[in-house]
């Protein structure tokens, strides 16, 4: 009575679809010639799954953490010394200024009230306020050269997720990565997110939107506080086979259904989803079951103290989904804290002292596992900081910093970037970047390769358009930063 | 700003039509200047650089650094050069290589112009006659429609089929009825339709039968539940005040969420509609006296301009906070009526679009009286009370009897202290007593040192009203009796309700100045009200009365609600009718339903988007004639089946050639789930079902779950994680077009949350219960096999056995059980079986033996080790017989007042076969309470090795009666077309069947403690169902 049911969900995708993972390749290899190019195209049915996939070239990383840091930390405080600034300290700025709050703006040149000092072999300048990212320098490839040319959150914020300034609505780099490489696990969604308990970063959703990709590429966000999924476990009564029983039914009911409707891309997601979920329960309860670590590594992430726990908490279990074979996993902080137009010089030691040691334990954990060389390690914001006063009243102790697009610092480490050395330069007083600037579309084109994916190859066809990540804006691999 | 280009548009179009048209300064250059220049070098009145770029003869005249263009010579043109060297805008900002290559190219073609440039120009960027015949804010023209006669059923086909046919594809072929119904029905009214609804369309052969389904639905109070939702996602409703984290309650928004609920039912016209929302207030007299119940609406219809979060009553009543409360409600406005985002202009003149930073102020006038900045108001302090005068009489009188009591009981009290006073005064030396007496009866303050000292000496003299109760426990308790009546007799007051509204004080009228960079902290020029120049008719802006002597108000929201639905607004009807089709199609004609700007997208069919909304008000802007002319077309009752041919020509269904397959909307899967299990509640409209976070963090309903999702408290700050989960809007401002997404979160809730889990128990119920109206279709399943599955395990029963008679009363099930026993009725002792009962470890013989009966699922070889006990010292004691199917006597045990040890060894047993465990009086049947506990092994041929505890495998709860395998086609077919709408195929119901037979084969061996197998087994089946595409997707 099973004979009109294609029990098998392998054999069932080979007669009812194509992959994607075969679209994406297919789309590469006809763009490089290595394919016939065919006559006519025969139009078939999209279908996509999230199965591993090969990849042209030499990729040199697997997975990535995005340590993201919303608000725009403040270059000239943290990574970027700008001692002619400090030394001119309360005078006029020289040049123009693109201000965002133009009522509180003013030119006053302001220094940094932080010491800078050398670290590492690579002597890399780094603040006082990050000693732990200090001790991590021989790492990471700090770039100091970041431009978005927009000064606003938002704006910035999108061009870093999805390729252009301020639109909204396209898939994000992430989304990107997972499309075009599947995942290495078949129990844990490729893209995960791990938010803040304090709610969602600055815009939100869109933050991992698959935007016009299919929904199985969006990021999968795990709450912040245990249960960090919900649902995650079906009642006793039904774990085991009764649940397995359930699924199957479930699935044959689906794939019947499927059959009436074949080219549906959101039925086959679900499909795929409650699949997902199922692995899901098993293993991500014990990929987010940090009890088993031994307490060095809590310790090394800071999971012992209340000022670095929670992020802490969440570094470490990022290093467990990759270690587990997640492809891009990122972490927000709640609004954006980085974001210090008032009392920078309270506020900024409080977000340092939240997140430098969990981000350079991160690091340091990766590496001594042997994870580093296949992990690529982002941290950065949307933008940086002003090097003029922001004035909030006061005898000063408000002061902060406006926004700056135009100039800013990020690091990567891992995944076969530089370790130890730094990139680009901005000016004398940290406004804009002046050597070789790097923009998001660079970024994201460097990363995709190290993916071992051409940022101008991986595209996706919507309303008759080949879409990239890149938009085909100017850009390129910086491959300065490559070892 | 957002980084569009629509010039690089442009470009492309130029590129792919070979279209050589000459730049432009008006058509192409002006953009690019806008986006990046003027807002230093024309926007404004002072010119940076003297340098002024709206025309071109000011650019070749140029500024202090000369001529910024010279015609003709782009190395000569210093404007290019700045750019080029990135000089320009200032800060870095680039301006994309595109939109350089068009400057230089017009200005080697001479700089040319459209036409002959004005002699003089005013103040501004004005607009140009390019941006004025942008296709949105051209006036609404009813196209005329293509004569096709096949493949046609009304015109929005033919203005379809037009594109279509340059494509060479036509529309798909009619869909199923049982498509179509499911379709009016999830779209109409959000629920599906009952199995009883659809047999009777199917059947239904008039040539009508569609649009009366359709007249039905709209009919149906329904309709405004699940539409409301719909405009209430635009409108930004919630139930919360949001904006800060305290996120407080906004206890009386749900009368306005009912006002649109019952306008949607009534058909209120459009236009109507949104004026009341506009200008409820404005509509009518200032009230006297009480509230008419026209007047309710029209001030309810007010809330609309109340949704926005608004924080100044929860510590954000600051300029910036009311600015914000302002600027929300513009968006909302904006978003819904007019499909533009007008926010950027607070700061500055719109990048893309012609609306001057000027005009947003002349919008913002004509609410500002209303917001009333100067005297503003928060949202606890602006209600309306619903008390009428009746009410307020009522009340009045209930008070006067209020006062009474506690006067009375205030001398009570009185009374009380003085004596219990008295009582202690007693208690000290006589010569004390009158200095004790004169210091207690001295107020406080006035005591003089030596009376404080006294008293201080002698604190049980103390006696005050606080302590009366320790010297007087009934004086007390008499008291408190007194409180009780009076608060009682204040409860009887008629509950005081309030209405959120918008209205304006006569008389009060705040004006509207520009915030210098959209600072409120910074107002500069005074402006009118006004509507956008650009809706407005060519050179004439659409001004309004500041105060119109006619009203009591200034009549300004009046006015501008005429405007928008006097029928020459550009925007309004193509906006609504767009998002209707947006509904109904998953997409909007214009994709961006909030954005018809230049930042938007372009209409797929502009002549449809036209002919939509000339034919909506024409028909007296009837929203339910809408549902009616799109419904009956023929691209809505299209297949939504793929086909290679046309996929090919329109891969992305552009033009529609097929039905769009959606998701069902969060509410509606949660109310369909509910609608499918029995579970949802008709009550219809009233307060909201508060929401309250679980034990694990998930925000759910609370008070009562079975209500629709409309009724669910909307909190901005604690989203239902249902709803969330499967993309409702968490309310920030509004929302023009929900995500439908798919992943993870959304599966682990269908497979294990604890609502999915309880409807489906519950869908399970009903099965068992209710008739299918479909005959189940021949099937293949053998149900013998269920047979033989089902009777597996423990069953529970009565008869009478001995060694020598055999059976003389066979196994009977008892009939009646509950959690805990299995008996012969509710009442005990039962009149025919006494006390014969079963429970978990044991039972009680009565008129029969009680019988415990296990039946074996397999052929193997069994076994069983356990104890038998008669706790009691009283009576004669019990006797335990072990018995097989082959009546075969296996153990024999007369005990009393013991426990001995029962085994069975290696008994080799069949599938079917039974082993009883019988237990009678001996004797007497008084006191004959007994255990018998253990466990069953099953060592089966195949391998599997079974244990079968005797206590864990007790079931019992539910009002489960035993169904025979014969049933189950039937009950399954009833799930199927709760589910579905449609009764199973016989592929469906044979997998089904088989299903069912796995799922109790397994419990068999496995019983769940409190779950009845089959019940189990049936609810495992509908949780498939409602977890099933079939079920969550609209084809």
């Amino acid at each position: 009575m099973w004979t009109d049911e294609p029990t098998n969900r392998r054999e069932f995708l080979r007669r009812n679809a194509m992959g994607i993972g075969n679209m994406a390749l297919a789309t590469m290899l006809a763009r490089q010639n290595l394919l016939a190019t065919p006559t006519s195209k025969p139009v078939v049915a999209q279908s996509f799954d999230a199965r591993a996939r090969t990849t042209l070239g030499e990729p040199k990383a697997k997975a990535m953490i995005s340590l993201f840091m919303h608000g725009g930390p403040s270059h000239m405080d943290l990574t970027d010394p700008k001692p002619e600034l400090s030394k001119r300290h309360g005078q006029q700025y020289p040049g123009e200024i693109q201000y965002s709050f133009a009522n509180r703006a003013s030119k006053k040149l302001k220094g940094c009230q932080w010491e800078f000092q050398k670290h590492g072999q690579c002597g890399t300048e780094i603040s006082e306020l990050l000693p732990h990212t200090a001790g991590i320098v021989d790492d990471i490839c700090l770039v100091r050269s970041m431009y978005t040319g927009g000064n606003g959150h938002e704006i910035s914020i999108r061009f870093w997720h999805g390729g252009i300034r301020g639109v909204v609505g396209r898939p994000t780099m992430g989304a990107w990565l997972t499309y075009g490489l599947g995942s290495e696990a078949d129990n844990l969604p490729a893209y995960m997110v791990l938010k803040d308990p304090g709610g969602n970063p600055t815009d939100g959703a869109s933050n991992w939107s698959n935007g016009w990709l299919p929904p199985l590429f969006r990021g999968t966000v795990l709450r912040a506080k245990e249960p960090r999924i919900h649902n995650l476990t079906p009642p006793d009564y039904l774990r085991g086979e009764l649940q397995r029983q359930n699924l199957d039914f479930l699935r044959s009911l689906n794939e019947r259904h499927l059959a009436a409707n074949p080219g549906e891309r959101d039925l086959e997601a679900r499909i795929e989803s409650y699949e997902l979920a199922a692995r899901m329960q098993v293993a991500a309860t014990e990929a987010l079951d940090i009890s088993g670590e031994s307490e060095a590594t809590k310790k090394l992430y800071g999971i012992n103290d209340k000022v670095t726990e929670e992020y802490g908490k969440r570094c470490l279990i990022a290093r467990r989904l990759v270690e587990r074979g997640v492809r891009f996993v990122q972490l927000f902080l709640a609004g954006q804290p980085w974001d210090n137009h008032k009392q920078i010089a309270k506020y900024l030691p409080q977000v340092c002292a939240r997140t430098d040691k969990p981000c350079a334990a991160l690091v340091r954990d990766l590496k001594a596992r042997g994870l580093l060389d296949s992990t690529i390690v982002h941290w950065g914001g949307e933008i940086g900081r002003l090097p003029v006063t922001e004035n909030n009243g006061g005898n000063g102790s408000n002061d902060g910093r406006d926004h700056n697009g135009q100039g800013f610092s990020c690091w990567v480490a891992g995944g076969g970037f530089k370790g130890g050395m730094t990139y680009g330069e901005t000016d004398e007083f940290g406004h804009r970047a002046v050597k070789d600037i790097v923009t998001p579309n660079d970024y994201q084109a460097t990363v995709l390769h190290q993916f071992g994916l051409d940022h101008k190859q991986l595209t996706f066809q919507y309303n008759g358009q080949e879409k990239t990540l890149t938009n085909e804006h100017t850009c390129r691999v910086v491959k300065e930063l490559l070892a | 700003m957002l980084n569009r280009r629509p010039i690089s548009l442009l470009i492309a179009l130029f590129a792919m039509t070979g279209d050589v048209r000459a730049i432009t300064f008006e058509k192409d250059i002006r953009p690019i200047l806008r986006e990046h220049c003027y807002d230093c070098h024309g926007a404004a009145k002072e010119l940076k650089g003297q340098l002024d770029l709206r025309l071109r003869r000011l650019m070749v005249k140029g500024g202090k650094s000369g001529a910024a263009i010279v015609p003709g010579d782009p190395s000569a043109s210093r404007l290019l050069t700045r750019i080029r060297e990135g000089e320009m805008p200032p800060n870095g900002k680039l301006v994309p290589s595109d939109q350089v290559s068009v400057l230089e190219k017009w200005i080697k073609a001479g700089a040319p112009t459209a036409r002959p440039e004005p002699e003089s120009i005013g103040e501004g960027l004005g607009i140009t006659e390019e941006e004025r015949s942008y296709w949105a804010f051209q006036p609404i023209r009813r196209p005329s429609v293509p004569n096709y006669t096949t493949g046609v059923r009304t015109p929005i086909d033919a203005l379809l089929l037009k594109r279509l046919k340059q494509k060479e594809i036509s529309l798909s072929p009619e869909a199923g009825k049982l498509t179509l119904i499911r379709r009016a029905y999830f779209g109409l009214i959000g629920l599906p339709p009952k199995p009883e609804a659809v047999k009777k369309f199917l059947a239904d052969k008039s040539s009508t039968a569609y649009e009366d389904l359709i007249d039905e639905l709209l009919a149906s109070k329904n309709y405004g539940e699940r539409w409301a939702r719909h405009w209430l996602d635009i409108a930004g409703y919630a139930d919360s005040e949001g904006h800060t984290e305290v996120d407080i309650e906004r206890p009386y928004a749900w009368r306005y969420r009912d006002y649109v609920i019952q306008s949607l039912n009534d058909d209120k016209p459009f236009d109507r509609f949104i004026t009341e929302q506009l200008a409820g207030d404005e509509l009518m007299d200032q009230p006297k006296g009480d509230l008419t119940p026209q007047q309710i609406e029209l001030l309810t219809a007010t809330g609309f301009l109340r949704m926005a979060a608004d924080g100044t009553s929860s510590g954000a009543n600051t300029t910036e906070g009311q600015n914000q409360v302002i600027a929300d409600t513009l968006k909302i406005v904006s978003t819904s009526l007019l499909g533009l985002s007008v926010g950027c202009a607070q700061c500055h003149d719109h990048r893309y679009d012609p609306i001057s930073q000027k005009d947003y102020y002349h919008l913002r006038a004509v609410f500002e009286p209303a917001f009333n900045g100067a005297g503003w108001q928060p949202p606890t302090r602006r209600r309306v009370s619903l008390y009428t005068e009746a009410d307020r009489k009522a009340a009045g009188e209930i008070e006067k009897v209020a006062v009474k009591l506690s006067q009375e009981r205030s001398a009570k009290q009185k009374e009380f202290v003085l004596a219990a006073f008295a009582k202690q005064l007693e208690t000290y030396p006589k010569d004390l007593q009158p200095k004790l007496r004169a210091a207690w009866e001295t107020t406080a303050a006035k005591r003089t040192p030596e009376q404080k000292k006294l008293l201080s000496k002698h604190p049980a003299a103390n006696v005050n009203n606080g302590t009366l109760y320790q010297y007087n426990q009934k004086a007390a308790d008499e008291l408190k009796k007194l409180d009780k009546g009076i608060k009682e007799q204040r409860a009887k007051k008629p509950a005081e309700e309030f209405l959120r509204v918008m209205r304006e004080t006569p008389g009060k009228i705040s004006k509207t100045r520009i915030f210098h960079r959209g600072d409120p902290k910074h107002p500069t020029d005074e402006v009118q009200p006004a509507a956008l120049t650009i809706g407005s008719p060519p050179d004439r802006q659409r001004k309004f009365q500041g105060n119109d002597p006619n009203l009591p108000t200034t009549g300004r929201r009046l006015a501008y609600a005429r405007w928008l639905t006097s029928g020459r607004h550009p925007l309004t009807a193509r906006v609504l009718v767009n998002r209707v089709w947006q509904q109904h199609f998953g997409r909007g004609l214009v994709s961006t339903p909030d954005e018809f700007g230049k930042l938007g997208e372009m209409p797929t069919h502009p002549e449809l988007l036209d002919w939509l909304a000339d034919e909506f008000m024409a028909s007296g802007w009837s929203l339910k004639q809408l549902h009616r002319t799109i419904m009956t077309s023929q691209v809505y009752r299209q297949s939504s089946k793929f086909d290679s041919a046309r996929a090919a020509a329109d891969p992305d269904n552009q033009l529609y050639w097929r039905k769009p397959v959606s998701r069902l909307d969060a509410e509606v899967v949660r109310d369909s789930i509910l609608a499918t299990s029995g579970a949802l509640g008709s009550l219809f409209l009233g307060a909201p079902t508060a929401v309250l976070a679980d034990a694990d963090g998930q925000i759910v309903e609370g008070a009562d779950p079975s209500r629709r999702s409309i009724y669910i408290q909307v909190r901005r700050s604690r989203p239902v994680s249902m709803l969330a989960t499967f993309d409702a809007p968490v309310m920030e401002v509004n929302c023009a077009k929900r995500q439908s997404s798919t992943v993870a979160p959304q599966s682990l809730l269908m497979m294990n949350s604890k609502f999915v889990l309880k409807q489906a128990g519950k869908m399970s119920d009903r099965i068992l219960k209710e008739s299918p109206v479909h005959s189940p279709p021949k099937f293949a399943f053998d149900l013998d096999q269920l047979t033989a599955v089902m009777k597996a395990g423990w069953s529970f029963g009565y008869g009478r056995y001995t060694p020598s008679n055999k059976w003389t009363k066979p196994f009977t099930i008892f009939p009646y059980h509950d959690d805990k026993y299995w008996k012969g009725g509710k009442k005990m002792p039962d009149e025919k079986l006494g006390h014969t009962q079963i429970w978990a470890k044991g039972g009680h013989p009565g008129q029969f033996a009680a019988i415990r009966r296990w039946t074996s699922p397999s052929t193997g070889t069994v076994s069983f080790s356990g104890s038998f006990g008669h706790p009691s010292t009283n009576g004669t004691g019990v006797i335990g017989f072990l018995v097989s199917n082959t009546n075969e006597l296996h153990g024999q045990w007369t005990i009393k007042t013991k426990t001995v040890k029962t085994e069975l060894k290696n008994l080799k047993i069949k599938a079917g076969d039974t082993l009883d465990f019988i237990v009678d009086g001996n004797g007497s049947i008084t006191s004959d309470s007994f255990t018998w506990t253990g466990a069953i092994t099953l060592k089966s041929d195949n391998g599997t090795v079974s244990t079968w505890d005797v206590e864990k495998g007790f079931y019992g709860k539910g009002d489960y009666k035993v169904v025979p395998a014969q049933e189950l086609p039937k009950r399954i077919t009833r799930a199927w077309e709760l589910a579905y709408g449609r009764p199973p195929s016989a592929g469906e119901l044979d997998s089904a069947l088989e299903f069912v037979r796995r799922q109790l084969e397994h419990l068999a061996g496995h019983p769940v403690e409190k779950h009845e197998p089959l019940k189990l087994a049936m609810s495992n089946l509908c949780q498939s169902l409602l977890n099933s595409n079939e079920f969550l997707y609209v084809d």
